[in-house]
């Protein structure tokens, strides 16, 4: 079968939409930088479009792969174009739309080498939207490394902090995953017995042996784990994060750490449940560590951006925890848990970077009594920070739960341990909210601005989806939960 | 689909008053922060539709006899499903009409009091908020919708605590009561979890069932489900050990300590605690910690309250202490005397404070040696109302809390606990001494200066503002007369509804007689130290330095917890933690860089291309060969 549609090909379209985006921009002279701007707004706006209508379109009842299209590329070595979305890939293709959206309207300032910005952050999404839907390990893996290639360059010409430290660690972490997911993956096509990529095929049509699942699943895993913030391989993360621009900070910690979970559940657990059977009981060791590590290790943190990178450790690690229950509840709420930290780091590295525009600081010490200065744009920030204490009603709480309720149940110690690490974390965000925005207001910053209405806009997007789904969370649990009982079911 | 059935009216009364504070939020954090009128007006006016809502509800519900349960489903996930629900039984109209009736109060109330604050739109938002999370959290149906907005009352209470953020000590008020509070709820979630996963349902009419539970759970893990949610008990309501909060937290605007204190906040523990209480029944473990804890409570907090000199702390350390009293209550046994004595302390306790707040804002001050010095006592309407609250909180007759505190008294010698009783005793004579105290050093102050005050502050916020202060206080005096006349026929209620299978109220004919006698000569003994006229004004605590130490200092709880989160959080784990990140993590990465540049290095040497050394290591090599070839040959 070499060429395969069921109806219209939105996700090629989504992808074009990149596409075409990073090549209109091009066309388009360095010095019309406002044009650019207009540009990449109208098409990251698309790509957003575009992802919504997948979600509402989406037939839940009847679930699996839709919206598939697949074209034979290389028959011989069974490479196909692949694509097609369940319930798991699409709240992330929404989440990159939105998130890829608000961080080009964040940037709305940026003034240094404009074009090749904002073509290097299409190129990138390009990159994140392919691995979330696609169905050929081949493609996964090409994508992965598409998307891996312009953080180098983001961080290190528009970043800040240490920038070429930062950019040089995470590429070489990264590309160390790529280095463990590459032959996991040939060694799972070489032992299928029948020569393909085709991720579902794989999935239905062999049988691997246990001792396989466990080899090829232990190198998913750690590859993949490296960029979802896995301790002990989540070092990269702060130090990246500090260095990168804000932009590509809310997409790093945004969309790119859910990659590889993503990947994990994609790869890993689609295609060896054995290998995640045996493996889940270290997951949950990584995944607690992570937890309580990242707020502990938070709690020291001098710089703003770092306080955040290590947040990002903690709520990975909830994700991580989620997807070693190998439950159901567990499985959704990872998920949800991966969109609602995925907004909130957003709205956090927006709101930060934002700061730092203005006071051209990020030392915690410098900073004080943000709240009188900008009220709206720390407002932003409180926002950000109450969700990631997982206060009822904003998104993060629900995911946190429906991880905390299944985990308790399977491994108590560490669900104790993660709920334990709440009364921490909550001392680490308030703390920092207290250190920043609250005080009197300073004298250094008397003069600076509040947010400007454009500006807000990003912002206020995010605020509302994290309020949406905090008040209706099964409008995610719902989509989550037709993938999960299929990949449940198949077990 | 199923038939369209009407609608009851009970619940879309019910409805309407819980989501009207959530509309008067939003409407006001959205659009009309800065219209500060406005604000306050949409505000007042939801929780005023809410005083009526519940007034019209507790009438219409008056005689029932079974609670009436809405329910539908908030999310579902597999095994996990999450109701959101209304629950309308005695207890919940009750607390619901409380509720309602002091947030309408004080905020009327604040009115006056935050006039001319720049964040007078904020303010009503947070109110409105706070409003809404307590007043849900009160009809809640399952204890997992019952946790959520219990949450939420800690952020609303976050927010207003940390209401004038400007200031370092509010900002850490806010911070360390929102902390300390988590870390109570952290072991109150566990322990729900775990409850979640041996029942398969945190509905509260089948927690309360004891046969349900009984089946379902062994006694040890009833226990332990019920001594974790005593943990968030404790954090909430500020027991010991986490009881430290409560007193930083008067930090925040006044009305908002009175509302904190009174009927939202640290009620939502006690509240929680008899909720449950059937819950809480079926351990007799968790009952005698309860009672204990709650005991330890009322004394170490009565034993602050003596020495303290803020006023607005004297009232914090009460409600401790007052607190401690209704867990006694409760866990002696008789849920109507925890439930009665929360009521009408509720009524008091917003009084005391909301009187408190006319002073301080008339005199720029919480000293009350201070606001004696300048004339306090000559504001005689707030005088004569805040005489009537220490009256309550003393339990002399015939004001409310003397009902209700008789009846702890009683219960605690019905159900045999002689020694709680003797605390009690003993609790009791020393919160009369720090409550009269106060009022002798407000009305018999040792030298006088209040020359510009008194008149020259009178209207400054305008007359109307000042007039609502007022009536609102004459208002809970009011109710504080004659709230405890109604002990019987809340009793009747409480025990229609609920199927209590108490006998009527204990009463032991001499208790009274006992009690009041104590009560009279704790005024006695605070006159005879505060009130006559050769007296100096140095208790007797005082005078004892280092009692006088140990409660200043608040039995050094405080300071004891700075340094254990010092040493252990921040100089201690979080260190560790940190300088492992830096040395041995990063440290083995980038050895592990270093040494791959060294091995390259070095590859890079011996591909060096200088043909000196290609000629050297030839000829060893062939040196070495031939020297092979010799030696084997």
């Amino acid at each position: 079968m070499a060429y395969q549609l069921a109806g219209f090909p939105f996700l090629t379209t989504l992808l074009l939409c990149c596409v075409a985006g990073l090549l209109a921009i091009l066309c388009i002279p360095a010095r019309h930088a406002r044009a650019i701007k207009i540009v990449s707004a109208v098409f990251s706006g698309f790509t957003l479009i575009v992802s919504i209508y997948l979600f509402i379109a989406y037939d839940q009842q009847a679930g699996g792969f839709q919206f598939v299209e697949r074209v034979a590329w290389i028959p011989a070595l069974g490479i196909a174009y692949f694509n097609g979305v369940d319930g798991f890939a699409l709240p992330m293709l929404l989440l990159t739309g939105i998130v890829f959206f608000t961080a080009v309207l964040t940037m709305w300032e940026l003034e240094l080498r404009v074009k090749e910005f904002f073509s290097l952050i299409f190129l990138l999404v390009t990159g994140v939207f392919g691995l979330f839907m696609s169905l050929d390990l081949f493609f996964i893996f090409v994508w992965f490394d598409v998307s891996l290639f312009p953080m180098y360059l983001l961080i290190a010409i528009w970043g800040s902090t240490r920038k070429e430290y930062g950019a040089m660690k995470l590429t070489l972490y990264l590309l160390a995953g790529s280095a463990l997911i590459l032959p996991a993956i040939i060694y799972l096509v070489v032992h299928s017995g029948s020569m393909t990529f085709d991720l579902l095929a794989l999935m239905e049509g062999t049988r691997f042996t246990p001792a396989q699942q466990r080899i090829a699943f232990f190198m998913l895993y750690i590859g993949f784990g490296i960029l979802a913030g896995v301790f002990p391989f989540h070092t990269w993360s702060p130090v990246g994060h500090v260095a990168a621009p804000t932009a590509v900070s809310m997409i790093h910690a945004g969309v790119l750490m859910k990659i590889g979970a993503f990947g994990i559940l994609r790869v890993g657990i689609f295609l060896c449940p054995d290998g995640w059977q045996f493996w889940a009981p270290l997951m949950a060791v990584l995944a607690t560590c992570g937890i309580v590590y990242g707020v502990f290790v938070g709690l020291s943190q001098t710089d703003l951006k770092y306080v955040i990178g290590y947040s990002s450790v903690s709520h990975m690690g909830i994700v991580g925890l989620g997807l070693s229950t190998m439950t159901i509840d567990g499985l959704n709420g990872a998920v949800f848990q991966m969109f609602a930290h995925g907004i909130m780091t957003a709205l956090f590295f927006s709101s930060v970077g934002h700061i730092y525009d203005r006071t051209h600081t990020k030392a915690i010490a410098e900073l004080g009594g943000l709240s009188r200065v900008m009220p709206r744009a720390s407002s932003f920030f409180i926002i950000a920070a109450l969700t990631g204490i997982g206060v009822p009603c904003l998104a993060s709480f629900w995911g946190e739960l429906a991880v905390f309720m299944s985990c308790v149940s399977v491994y108590p110690v560490a669900g104790a341990l993660a709920i334990g690490a709440l009364a921490v974390g909550a001392l680490f965000m308030l703390r920092v909210v207290q250190k920043t925005c609250y005080g009197p207001p300073l004298e250094k910053f008397a003069g600076l601005k509040d947010i400007t209405a454009a500006l807000a806009v990003p912002r206020v997007i995010l605020v509302s989806v994290i309020v949406l789904f905090g008040l209706f969370p099964g409008v995610l649990f719902d989509m989550i939960h037709t993938a999960t009982m299929h990949l449940i079911g198949l077990r | 689909m199923q038939p369209a059935t009407p609608l009851p009216l009970s619940l879309i009364v019910t409805a309407a008053a819980l989501l009207l504070p959530l509309l008067a939020f939003g409407v006001i954090m959205l659009a009309t922060r800065s219209r500060h009128r406005l604000s306050a007006a949409i505000s007042i006016g939801a929780a005023g539709l809410s005083l009526i809502a519940a007034v019209y509800l507790l009438v219409q519900h008056w005689q029932m006899q079974a609670p009436l349960v809405f329910q539908t489903v908030w999310l579902v996930s597999g095994q996990m499903a999450i109701p959101i629900g209304i629950l309308l039984d005695p207890l919940s109209l009750l607390m619901l009409t409380v509720v309602a009736t002091i947030s309408f109060l004080v905020q009327v109330y604040s009115l006056g009091y935050m006039a001319g604050d720049p964040g007078f739109g904020r303010y009503y938002g947070c109110m409105s908020l706070f409003a809404w999370a307590m007043l849900t959290l009160t009809v809640s149906s399952s204890l997992l919708q019952l946790y959520i907005f219990w949450e939420l009352v800690g952020l609303a209470s976050y927010l207003l605590i940390g209401f004038w953020f400007d200031k370092f000590s509010a900002s850490e008020a806010g911070k360390k009561a929102f902390v300390m509070t988590r870390t109570g709820d952290v072991a109150f979630l566990l322990g729900l979890v775990l409850l979640w996963l041996q029942l398969g349902t945190l509905d509260i009419p089948v927690l309360t069932d004891p046969a349900a539970v009984a089946a379902a759970l062994s006694p040890g893990m009833i226990t332990l489900t019920a001594l974790l949610i005593f943990g968030g008990i404790i954090g909430k309501s500020a027991q010991f050990p986490l009881l430290t909060w409560l007193p930083d937290a008067m930090e925040g605007p006044t009305p908002v300590s009175a509302l904190l204190h009174s009927a939202t906040m640290v009620a939502a523990g006690v509240y929680l605690f008899s909720r449950l209480f059937g819950y809480f029944s079926l351990s007799p473990t968790a009952m005698a910690v309860c009672l204990a804890i709650g005991t330890i409570s009322m004394l170490l907090a009565s034993s602050m309250a003596m020495v303290a000199r803020d006023i607005k702390q004297v009232w914090a350390f009460s409600t401790i202490s007052q607190l401690g009293f209704m867990l006694m209550g409760l866990g002696s046994g008789s849920l109507f005397a925890g439930v009665f004595h929360l009521t009408t302390h509720a009524g008091f306790k917003a009084l005391l404070f909301l009187c408190a707040g006319v002073l301080i804002h008339r005199f720029h001050t919480n000293d009350m040696f201070e606001i004696g010095r300048l004339g306090g006592r000559r504001l005689k309407a707030t005088v004569v109302c805040m005489i009537v609250g220490a009256a309550a909180l003393s339990g002399l007759p015939p004001f409310s809390g003397f009902f209700s505190k008789e009846m702890i008294l009683g219960q605690l010698l019905a159900s045999g606990h002689p020694t709680a009783f003797l605390a009690a005793l003993l609790g009791a004579f020393l919160t009369t001494y720090y409550a009269f105290r106060l009022i002798f050093i407000l009305l018999f102050p040792l030298e006088t200066d209040d020359a510009g005050h008194a008149d020259g502050h009178g209207a400054h916020h305008g007359a109307w503002g000042e007039r609502a202060m007022i009536a609102v206080l004459v208002c809970l005096a009011g109710v504080t007369v004659v709230l405890g006349f109604f002990e019987m026929s809340l009793h009747d209620f409480l025990a229609r509804g609920l199927a209590l299978d108490e006998a009527a109220p204990a009463h032991f004919t001499w208790l009274p007689m006992v009690a009041g006698t104590l009560a009279v000569a704790a005024v006695l003994q605070a006159w005879f130290e505060f009130g006559r006229k050769k007296a100096r004004q140095i208790g007797w605590v005082e005078r004892i330095p280092i009692l006088a130490d140990l409660f200043g200092q608040r039995w050094y709880l405080d300071r004891l917890y700075r340094y254990l989160l010092d040493t252990l959080v921040y100089r201690g784990v979080s260190r560790l933690f940190t300088a492992n990140d830096r040395r041995v993590i990063d440290g083995a990465l980038d050895g592990l860089g270093r040494s791959t540049i060294g091995l390259g290095r070095v590859v890079d040497w011996v591909h060096g291309g200088m043909i000196q050394y290609r000629l050297m290591i030839m000829v060893a090599a062939v040196i070495l060969l031939i020297l092979f070839i010799g030696w084997g040959g």
